[in-house]
Order: C-alpha cells, then sequence, then structure tokens
C-alpha cells in the first residue's frame, strides 16, 4: 500500500485511487465492493446500485477510463485506479451532449439506470463508427431500463453520435492501452490480514418445517437412471434402510433416529467453489409390491437464504444383464433464493450424473458387503439447484 | 447482497502467489477480473476466508507468440482480445469470440484464464478453445504443466487444478492456411449465458474437423475427428455435407433426451458449418 498511510484498522484495507480526478485515500473493507465505497465512503450516491451481480449495469462507471461494473470491482482491486463516476462527468462534452439528447427525447423516467446508461453510453458515442441502431441496442444491452421501453435511449444516442461524425468528430480506435483488467494496472500490493478463522460466526441451519403432505407441482423435473450388479429385490431392499442409504451418499449425515416413513438430516456438497451445507426433512413412501417409492423432501442452506422442495419417484426394475437392477428416478424440484439466482437447471442434470455414480457404485459395494467409504469428505461434486431438492429426497429415500 | 466477510491480498509474483495458495490457512480463492467470482460473493454462494488478487502479477497479463502458437496470460482480459491489442494467429475467430461475451463492462474486466477455470458451460471460451485445440498452462509449487482444454474441463464448473495450482496462461495454436472457422451462439437475450454454442475448425485440404457442441449440461462435447457429420468425408464442399440426423443421433448418444434441446443444438451446428463457409467479417452477435 502507499508509503504515508497510517496502518488500517482491522479487518480493513488501505488504498489510494483518484476519484473524479481527485486523490483519495480510503479504508475499507476488503469484500465492499466500488460501489459501496463509491457511496457509502465518499458519499457519491450517483453510481446506483441494482442488482449487484453484474446483471443490470446500473453501477456502471468508468475505471482507467473505461467502463466496469463497480458491482464486481471489489475494494482491493481498486488500489492506484483512476475512477470517474456519473459525478466526475459534469465537464465532459460527450456526457453533455448526451444528457441533453436524453431530456429531448425522454431516454429517462425514474431515472434509476440512467447514470449508468450515460455511461455505457458516452462508450459507444466514442467507439462507434456510426449511428447503426442495431449495434447501439446491442452496445446497451447490458444495461437495463425497465421505464423506456429504450426507444428514447436509443434515439438520444443514435443522435449524439449522428452529430459528432456529421461534425467531423471521428470515433476511437481503442487507444493503446495496458493487458488486463481495468482498475489493475497499476498492481500495487496490497493486503488485508487474515482473521483468526475462529472468529468466523458458525452458521445457522434452521431445518425447515414445512409441510410435505400437500400437492407439488415443481418447477423443473428431469429423470435419472442408475444401474446397479445387484438384483432388484436387494436394491430395493437396501434403498428402504435409510442409515445404509445416507452412509452411500457422499456427504450426507442424518440427524435423530429415521423413522421409515420420515427421515432429518443434511448434506454437504461442492460444486466449483460453492460448499454449502443443506438441512432439511423428507418423507418417504414405498410400494413393496411395485417396487417402487416416492420421497418428498424440503430444506434450507445454512443461514436459510436458499430455500427448496423436491420430490423423487423411483422405480427399481431388472436390468439388462440377468441379476442386475436399474433404477429410474423421476426428479422435481423447485428452489429459490441465491442459488436459484445462480443455477440453471441443465447444470442439476450434470451433477445428477455424477452424484448418481457414486452413489451407485457405493450401494454396490454394500450389497457386495464392502463397507461405504467414510461418509462427509468424498470430494464428489455436487451442482447447484439440484443440490437441495435432491439432497432432501435423497437422504431421505435414504 | 454483500459477501461475506474475507481477506484480501495482491502478491506481485508468481512465486509469492503459488506459495501463499499452497500455505494459507482456510479455504483460499483467486480472483482476477471477477466477472464469474463477484456475483457468487455477493450471493454468498462462495465464502472463502482469504481472495487472492493475481491481477498485480506482470506475467499474466502478456500475451506473445511462441513457435506459431499464441500465448495468452491468464489475465488477459476479453476487451484486450477484442480491440485487437494481442496479437492473432487465428483469422480473426479469437476477437470474434471475445466481442459477443456479455458485455462491454463485462470484458473491459473479465479475464480468459478465469472464465476458463470457472468453467460454466455456457460460458464462450470453453467451447472456442477447446474447439481451437488450445492447451492450458498450469503452475504450482512443483513446477508446470499443460494440458489440453478438454482434458482441463472435467465437469461443469470442474477443472483438473490441484490444490496449491493455477491456471497461468492459455496457448492456442495458429489455424494453418485455408482452414474454416464457425461459431455460433444462441442466447434468448444478448450478452446472456448461452442455451446452445457450436464451434467448428475445419482443414478442408486436409479432410479434418474438430466439431465442439457446448452449453450443454456437462463440459462441452468435442467431436476431435467430426467428419461422421460431413458424411464420413470432409472436402471443400462441406457445407452442403452436413448431416443433422448424424448431428442429432450423436447428441443423442451423449445423453441428451430432450428433442427440442437437440433441435436447438444441432440448428445451431448447422450454423456454425455455413459460417465456416461464408465466414463473416462482422463482430456483431448473432440475431438470436
Amino acid at each position: 500500500m502507499s508509503a504515508g498511510l497510517a496502518e488500517p484498522a482491522a479487518g480493513r484495507i488501505a488504498l489510494s485511487l483518484t476519484v473524479n480526478g481527485r486523490f483519495r485515500r480510503i479504508e475499507a473493507e476488503p469484500r465492499s465492493h466500488l460501489g459501496d465505497v463509491l457511496r457509502e465512503h465518499l458519499d457519491l450516491t450517483g453510481t446506483h446500485l441494482g442488482c449487484e451481480h453484474g446483471v443490470c449495469g446500473a453501477c456502471t462507471v468508468l475505471l482507467d477510463g473505461e467502463p466496469a461494473r463497480a458491482c464486481l470491482t471489489f475494494a482491493g482491486a481498486c488500489a492506484g485506479a483512476s475512477v470517474t463516476t456519473i459525478e466526475g462527468l459534469d465537464d465532459d462534452p460527450v456526457a453533455a451532449e448526451l444528457r441533453a439528447a436524453f431530456n429531448r427525447e425522454h431516454a429517462l423516467q425514474c431515472g434509476y439506470c440512467t447514470p449508468g446508461m450515460l455511461v455505457a453510453a458516452r462508450d459507444l458515442v466514442l467507439r462507434l463508427p456510426d449511428a447503426d441502431e442495431r449495434r447501439i441496442r446491442i452496445g446497451l444491452s447490458g444495461n437495463l431500463c425497465r421505464c423506456t421501453g429504450y426507444a428514447g435511449i436509443v434515439r438520444a444516442v443514435m443522435s449524439v453520435i449522428a452529430a459528432r461524425r456529421a461534425g467531423g468528430i471521428a470515433p476511437e480506435a481503442g487507444a493503446a492501452r495496458a493487458l488486463g483488467p481495468v482498475g489493475a494496472r497499476i498492481g500495487e500490493a496490497v493486503a488485508a490480514p487474515l482473521r483468526p478463522l475462529a472468529e468466523r460466526p458458525a452458521s445457522l441451519a434452521p431445518a425447515m418445517s414445512q409441510d410435505l403432505a400437500g400437492a407439488f407441482e415443481p418447477a423443473h423435473r428431469f429423470t435419472q437412471a442408475i444401474d446397479f450388479v445387484h438384483p432388484p429385490d436387494a436394491v430395493f431392499a437396501l434403498l428402504g434402510d435409510i442409515k445404509a442409504v445416507a452412509a452411500c451418499l457422499p456427504g450426507a449425515v442424518l440427524t435423530g433416529k429415521p423413522a421409515p416413513d420420515m427421515a432429518e438430516g443434511g448434506l454437504q456438497v461442492r460444486i466449483g467453489p460453492i460448499a454449502a451445507t443443506f438441512r432439511g426433512r423428507a418423507r418417504i413412501e414405498r410400494d413393496e409390491a411395485a417396487l417402487s417409492g416416492r420421497v418428498r423432501g424440503a430444506g434450507s442452506d445454512a443461514g436459510g437464504r436458499s430455500a427448496t422442495e423436491g420430490e423423487i419417484r423411483y422405480r427399481v426394475a431388472p436390468g439388462e444383464a440377468p441379476g442386475t437392477a436399474r433404477v429410474t428416478l423421476d426428479v422435481g424440484y423447485t428452489l429459490t433464493g441465491p442459488l436459484a439466482q445462480f443455477g440453471r437447471p441443465g447444470l442439476v442434470r450434470d451433477l445428477a450424473g455424477r452424484i448418481a455414480a457414486d452413489f451407485a457404485r457405493n450401494l454396490d459395494a454394500c450389497l457386495s458387503g464392502i463397507a461405504p467409504p467414510a461418509s462427509g469428505l468424498n470430494p464428489l461434486r455436487l451442482l447447484l439447484g439440484l443440490v437441495r431438492a435432491r439432497i432432501a429426497a435423497w437422504l431421505g429415500r435414504s | 447482497m454483500k459477501p461475506a466477510p474475507f481477506a484480501w491480498e495482491r502478491p506481485a509474483d508468481l512465486a509469492a502467489l503459488v506459495e501463499r495458495l499452497a500455505t494459507a490457512p482456510g479455504s483460499v480463492k483467486l480472483i482476477a477480473g471477477g466477472q464469474s467470482l463477484g456475483p457468487m460473493l455477493n450471493l454468498r454462494l462462495v465464502e472463502p476466508d482469504l481472495v487472492l488478487d493475481i491481477t498485480g502479477i506482470a506475467e499474466l497479463r502478456q500475451a506473445r507468440v511462441e513457435d506459431n502458437v499464441l500465448v495468452l496470460g491468464a489475465c488477459v482480459t476479453h476487451a484486450d482480445i477484442e480491440d485487437g491489442r494481442v496479437p492473432d494467429l487465428t483469422g480473426g475467430a479469437l476477437q470474434r469470440v471475445a466481442a459477443a461475451i456479455a458485455y462491454r463492462p463485462v470484458r473491459n474486466r473479465g479475464t480468459i484464464g478465469g472464465s476458463l477455470v470457472h468453467a460454466d458451460p455456457a460460458a464462450d471460451w470453453l467451447s472456442a478453445l477447446t474447439a481451437l485445440g488450445a492447451e492450458v498452462e498450469i503452475a504450482g509449487r512443483n513446477g508446470r504443466r499443460t494440458m489440453p482444454v478438454e482434458r482441463f474441463v472435467t465437469g461443469a464448473l470442474d477443472v483438473a487444478l490441484s490444490p496449491g495450482e493455477m491456471l497461468v496462461a492459455i496457448r492456442i495454436p495458429a489455424m494453418p492456411e485455408g482452414a474454416a472457422w464457425g461459431y455460433v451462439k444462441h442466447c434468448a437475450k444478448i450478452g446472456e449465458f448461452a442455451h446452445a454454442i457450436a464451434a467448428v475448425r475445419l482443414e478442408p485440404e486436409a479432410g479434418r474437423c474438430r466439431a465442439v457442441i457446448g452449453a450443454v449440461e456437462g463440459p462441452p462435447l468435442l467431436l476431435a475427428d467430426a467428419s461422421p457429420l460431413f458424411g464420413g468425408r470432409i472436402g471443400p464442399d462441406f457445407a452442403t455435407c452436413f448431416d443433422a440426423r448424424t448431428a442429432d443421433s450423436v447428441l443423442a448418444a451423449s445423453g441428451m433426451t430432450d428433442p427440442v434441446d437437440r433441435h436447438i443444438h444441432v440448428t445451431v451446428l448447422a450454423r456454425a458449418v455455413a459460417q465456416a463457409a461464408r465466414p463473416v467479417r462482422s463482430l456483431l452477435p448473432e440475431a438470436a
């Protein structure tokens, strides 16, 4: 960090940057993003925060002169950067022309998207060769406006570009700049010390109390088949042994003593960088004659921000070779909360396939009299949305 | 929508970074442009104890040509490629892919290395670099190794990095004279993650084609020898030989059971083949 800075307070990072032409020294938590630094530390509230995950564009600012998402730029990444916010564009000629055009064309109503929209539009005015409507619409596709329907915004940007090109002002041909993310060019080393790990608050993991008896219409469905090298009767019998199934499902733990028709527990999952523990309850029904069953579960992740409901219907049938079994799972699930915001149903099925393979291997080993692996630490990679539905469900059936 | 607390360090050289990555207590995540990790942090889907910012390392912000191979440091951004600030050995293929990734403010910080390591099946570089036959260069405390992109990506959001390892560079071989390239993705909204991707790299004179079908549920589907898609033989007339039914059965065999999904992916593949036959010069995204 820069010489002359006092030691930052515990858990904070000290950095210097240039904001709207002024040299600023700030202290911020490393988890603060640039939008919060600007608004909370520097009182520059013209930068608006919308989605805070890079989709809406409201927080777009200029970082080293180029548009960037303030919400996806953390404080530590800004050391030495030059930041220009909407407040810093008061005397910018392009921004002045855009403001006039936005007024003329009714290109704003509530104004929430406007600061980010102007920063993005300014970039287009500088770079686009001519006032091509399609290119402008593509260029503005990363800035959401919920009032105007974009028509006025597009007209405003077109008119500014057309006027400038008619006046002989050429587009910028991509000024020479160093490689790498904007804002990170200076390469100043910064560090905020690690908190002692013991300080981390323990996650609350409330078990959801949800009615598992009512009707359920899942948002997503898929079918998954698992092949076993043991006969259908043996597989079906083992699927009724909740403890055995939990032991075969990597990361699963049962809490309390499972009843034949109800189980409670959790599942630790790892999906790429995401590690989460889900807790929930499942209700189990089995049809001995048809070698089929139904598991209906509900749960939430630690902290209770994401919630899920799911249902698995399974049928055990003879496999292709004599003495083998194929279990067909019809999975339906609904996911809400941050995981749902992030996840996509397609990813869920990839996970389903990988889980199924591990689960089948462990269950086959169990049927062969081989102890299943120690549960909980298997680096099984579980996947997003599905996680929860499946968890409650598998657990249950388990 | 605020991340859980984490510590932040920005090592100044690669040796220090790799050492820290291997020895730091608790959970550690590397960050470059933060355009994939940032949302996950903000949503608290990922709660690391320490975030290591790799953008302070000069070596990772470089591009060079080595024996007809373009070597891009992990921190080269999509905008760097879009704007032509790095050399090009692919006849503009990389540039067209880069220009259509997400949005300009995202491209100004998002990096090619970060995108690959994040390994979202619907991300552009996974499919494009697989089709181009690119390799990744991986560094750890015990030295470096390289592997083809198709072996690096092992699943959705899953790559073959061991603990303590990081991706440092991507090596992209030159496209030979006379080679053809087609890359098409289908998005309902411009800039969103694709619902289907197809990339083809053809050498009609040598009778070779690598085809990749991406934005599937796991790693991109690579047909290292895609001649079955063209009736078993690839020649200058490849565009008229494209066999959609074979493509459909390949997808069905790969486990894509939904006929609507297969139809979309086959259609996008057919468009990529058509584009390879009549290369486009525009950097604009396809109109859905």
